[in-house]
């Protein structure tokens, strides 16, 4: 079986993609328009440049060879929410073409190429059987991903379109909500044939809608049919899809140059746009150079990964085990209380140096981190910590087989946890509390 | 006459001479400095703007063209939007819903196209000026049919926003007037980067310095296939040019000879883009059957509104672009557009201009004209295209007058963005040559 998507992100400019209308969401419908984005007569394009820069931050993440010289063109077709009849898209000279993008970090999927254009606007049927058009979303910028049919399951497309999506949001900070959300079409093949499912919105429907696809297939196969190439859509309410059009029927788009725009020598203009790197790519990273678990290295990433760059920092101040222990631990434990106080991490690296160099124990540095990181005074830190550990102590002096357990198997810390968690009713945050036992059990042994 | 006179006049000339779509009610120019009319694919918030098309009828755009609104910013008052072949498709303003311009020298003859109303209104408007488009060819070849002066600046060197789309890449606004003072006057006033038209950003400043033409190339070709009465009154200007110590000399350009079929190539390729917009519901016309699937809709609305000539040009830009033919047709004619481009810059390596007459023929008879197929229209445009497809400024001078006294125009080309060496020859030759006015009948 093979598997190929072609994914639509809507890219977060602020103004659409040829015009300045405003891109958020509209109070009414025909509310954020000009005369450019409805298609009148006389109306001009001017491009937005901030999408050029999104569209080759896109191209990098996936590793594309990217447009020394790039240019629009114009796809020509009918239909009412198409302002102009005309699409101002990319077709010869795309920004990024032949990437390469690793699925879990292993498995390649090959990129045919990446292209930037423009949404159209929404059409909507009453209940009366007319069709109403909203052009507010006429003209936001979309970028468009082509992969090659390198997918070999639903469930891997699916995973697939996740991790991808993950890295965009990070990538090109796509905000979560509002109307923003990942179209794609499908086209898979069992046999010879394939077919395309146009239009899938969300993760979950194009799993779906491929599933269906796969299984309606090996059923005209098995029964001695043969598989029609064609475009299909997906019904999201009854799960299943249906034929629009037969491959004779496609249109034909009749590409020429965009003659509005220009050309865009982008070459220089793109070595200097340097992109974050992907949350995947990092955790790979650290796990490597670091020679620290796949496991932990991710632990830390998915907490966030300007923790994971601060386990660096650590790791270049003092030594890797060092790092490693402190930012999984109570570092981690008191990450939201210090990432919402924006201070520097200029006083969790002293700490954890004065540590590194003998000139305090674990307990006070523990407190000294406690108390930067969220604010509280000393005091109170180690007055709350006390309790904490004293509770902990005496959990463990009536119980010392724990810590023979633990011995064998570090999750026999749980039955502490789950004790401690219980007795306190939610007055320690669960993070603290398991760097509080794995610290107290680690002091024992 | 006064421009109070000319306002006063419109009606009564307009139902003579039917330059207008649209023309004010106003007999009062106010406070204005100058008057000027435009051709009716440039949007005006204060008339409707229809490009000689039905499917347009009633559309009253929401925003100035930039040229228009430079010349009212400069004093101008817009009089009125003239008559234009449909979309600019065409060379005798035939092709238009809204009544055919007659020629101020006979009224039995065309004005040209596809800025025929232009061509009409400023040779018979005293002082007037006036706003035509050039795609192929539409603003030389009325001024030369009407005896006035045309000028077609650099592609880009004036902003296309608002200017209604026949192809892209070619489109060009420029002026019209009997009084080429009028041409160095305004053409600064339209000319310059706008951010509403990429493509006029990246123009060198207009200098306009005096320069002048001290030579001119001759391509064989142009004066082949041209009548008697056209070659008789070019080769007197040519004598009269070399009296002016300009050099003359005749050069062989055969890459001229392809500009004609790449230009109709781009040019319908690109309209037929443009053209898809209309199909009823937004602007312009909207009625047809609602009820009807959208793609019907589209389809009867289209066939109900467009002319014939607009649904050629849709047919064959349509099919130039197709898959499997896009490589044959579309990117051989702008590989041709190079080689044009080319085949100019080796010109202008050793001469300031190139030279040919406007049009093969003085004004033809509309009862000539009715008898002519497509394709004979389409080449008699073969001496304005070549300078339309490489985006290089043209200007049409008067250059004499046959027997029966109709103009006939000469065209000087320069390279890119020496629109300079055109406004100065235009005034020198103007001091020598007397351009008549025709007598206006009412």
């Amino acid at each position: 079986m093979k598997i190929g998507l072609e994914v639509h992100v809507q890219l977060p400019t602020k103004s659409k993609m040829f015009c300045p209308c405003p891109t958020t969401d509209a109070p009414a419908p025909n509310t954020h328009v000009c005369p450019t984005c409805l298609g009148m007569p006389g109306s001009r394009p001017v491009l937005n440049r901030q999408v050029l820069v999104y569209g080759i931050m896109l191209a990098k993440m996936l590793n594309c060879t990217i447009a020394d010289t790039t240019w629009f063109s114009r796809k020509t077709y009918f239909y009412p929410d198409m302002s102009k009849s005309v699409q101002i898209t990319q077709y010869d000279h795309p920004i990024g073409i032949k990437g390469v993008y690793y699925l879990n970090g292993r498995k390649p999927i090959r990129i045919t190429r990446i292209h930037l254009e423009e949404d159209p606007g929404k059409t909507k049927r009453t209940a009366d059987m007319s069709s109403l058009v909203d052009y507010n979303r006429s003209g936001i910028p979309l970028a468009e991903i082509v992969t090659e049919p390198d997918l070999a399951t639903p469930a891997e497309a699916r995973e697939f379109l996740t991790q991808l999506v993950t890295d965009i949001k990070h990538t090109i900070d796509l905000p979560e909500s509002g109307e923003r959300s990942i179209r794609c079409d499908c086209n898979i093949s069992v046999g010879k044939e394939r077919c395309e499912v146009k239009n899938v919105t969300g993760l979950k429907n194009a799993e779906r809608a491929l599933t269906y696809e796969m299984v309606r297939q090996v059923k005209v196969l098995k029964a001695g049919g043969k598989i029609d190439r064609e475009t299909r859509a997906f019904d999201e309410t009854r799960g299943v899809t249906y034929s629009v059009r037969k491959k004779e029927m496609e249109s034909d788009y009749g590409y020429i140059d965009e003659p509005d725009l220009g050309i865009f020598h982008v070459g220089k203009f793109a070595e200097n746009i340097k992109i974050k790197e992907s949350p995947l790519n990092m955790t790979l990273r650290l796990a490597k150079q670091y020679s620290i678990d796949e496991a932990k290295a991710k632990q830390l990433v998915a907490t966030s990964t300007d923790l994971a760059a601060l386990f660096e920092e650590l790791a270049q101040a003092t030594d890797i085990p060092t790092a490693l222990t402190w930012s999984t631990s109570t570092v981690t434990a008191n990450w939201k209380a210090f990432a919402a106080r924006q201070i520097p991490t200029a006083g969790i690296i002293d700490a954890v140096k004065k540590l590194h160099a003998g000139k305090i124990t674990d307990t006070e540095c523990t407190l000294e981190l406690k108390s930067y990181m969220t604010g509280q005074s000393a005091a109170a830190t180690q007055a709350a910590s006390a309790d904490l550990d004293t509770l902990i102590g005496k959990y463990l002096d009536e119980h010392p087989e724990i810590l023979a357990d633990c011995k064998k198997n570090v999750r026999a810390a749980n039955r502490v946890i789950g004790y401690i968690m219980t007795q306190t009713g939610g007055s320690y945050s669960s993070a603290e509390v398991v760097a509080s036992v794995n610290g107290a059990i680690r002091k024992r042994l | 006459m006064t421009d109070a006179d000319t306002l006063a006049g419109l009606k009564r000339l307009n139902n003579t001479y039917q330059m207008f779509h649209a023309f004010t009610a106003d007999t009062d120019p106010g406070d204005a400095v100058f008057l000027f009319s435009a051709k009716d694919n440039l949007t005006s918030k204060d008339f409707e703007t229809c490009c000689g098309s039905r499917i347009l009828e009633g559309y009253r755009p929401v925003f100035d063209a930039t040229a228009i609104a430079n010349l009212r910013r400069a004093g101008g008052k817009l009089i009125g939007k003239t008559n234009m072949d449909e979309f600019g498709f065409g060379t005798f303003s035939t092709n238009s819903a809204f009544g055919v311009p007659k020629n101020p020298f006979d009224r039995e003859r065309s004005c040209g196209g596809s800025s025929g109303g232009s061509a009409c209104a400023a040779a018979i408007l005293d002082g007037h000026v006036s706003l035509g488009v050039s795609t192929g060819g539409s603003v030389c070849c009325p001024a030369s049919f009407c005896g006035v002066y045309g000028l077609v600046p650099t592609y880009g060197r004036v902003s296309r926003y608002g200017l209604i789309d026949y192809g892209n890449s070619l489109d060009k606004i420029g002026l019209l007037a009997r009084d080429p003072a009028k041409l160095k006057q305004y053409l600064p006033v339209i000319a310059g980067k706008d951010p509403h038209d990429p493509t006029s950003a990246c123009q060198p400043p207009l200098e306009l310095k005096g320069a002048k033409i001290r030579s001119v190339a001759v391509p064989q070709e142009a004066v082949e296939g041209i009548s008697t009465d056209v070659k008789n009154a070019f080769e007197n200007g040519l004598e009269t040019l070399r009296s002016l110590d300009v050099d003359v000399e005749y050069v062989d350009v055969p890459e001229l000879r392809y500009a004609m079929p790449a230009y109709y190539i781009l040019a319908t390729s690109e309209a037929s883009t443009n053209l898809a917009r209309y199909c009823g519901m937004r602007y312009g016309r909207q009625d047809g059957d609602y009820t009807l699937g959208f793609d019907a809709y589209f389809s009867s609305f289209r066939t109900d509104y467009f002319g014939d000539e607009a649904k050629r040009r849709i047919l064959l830009g349509t099919y130039t672009r197709m898959e499997g033919f896009r490589d044959r047709y579309y990117a051989k004619a702008l590989q041709v557009r190079m080689d044009v481009i080319d085949a100019y810059k080796r010109i202008f390596a050793g001469h300031d201009a190139v030279l040919t007459p406007t049009m093969p023929f003085v004004s033809p008879k509309f009862a000539d004209i009715s008898q002519m197929s497509a394709v004979e229209t389409y080449k008699t445009d073969f001496l304005t295209v070549p300078p339309n497809l490489a985006g290089t400024p043209h200007l049409n001078c008067p250059c004499g007058y046959n027997a029966a006294g109709l103009p006939v125009g000469m065209q000087f080309v320069t390279d890119h963005w020496q629109e300079d060496k055109l406004v100065t020859m235009a005034a020198e030759w103007n001091k020598i040559f007397n351009v008549r006015v025709p007598e206006v009948k009412a």
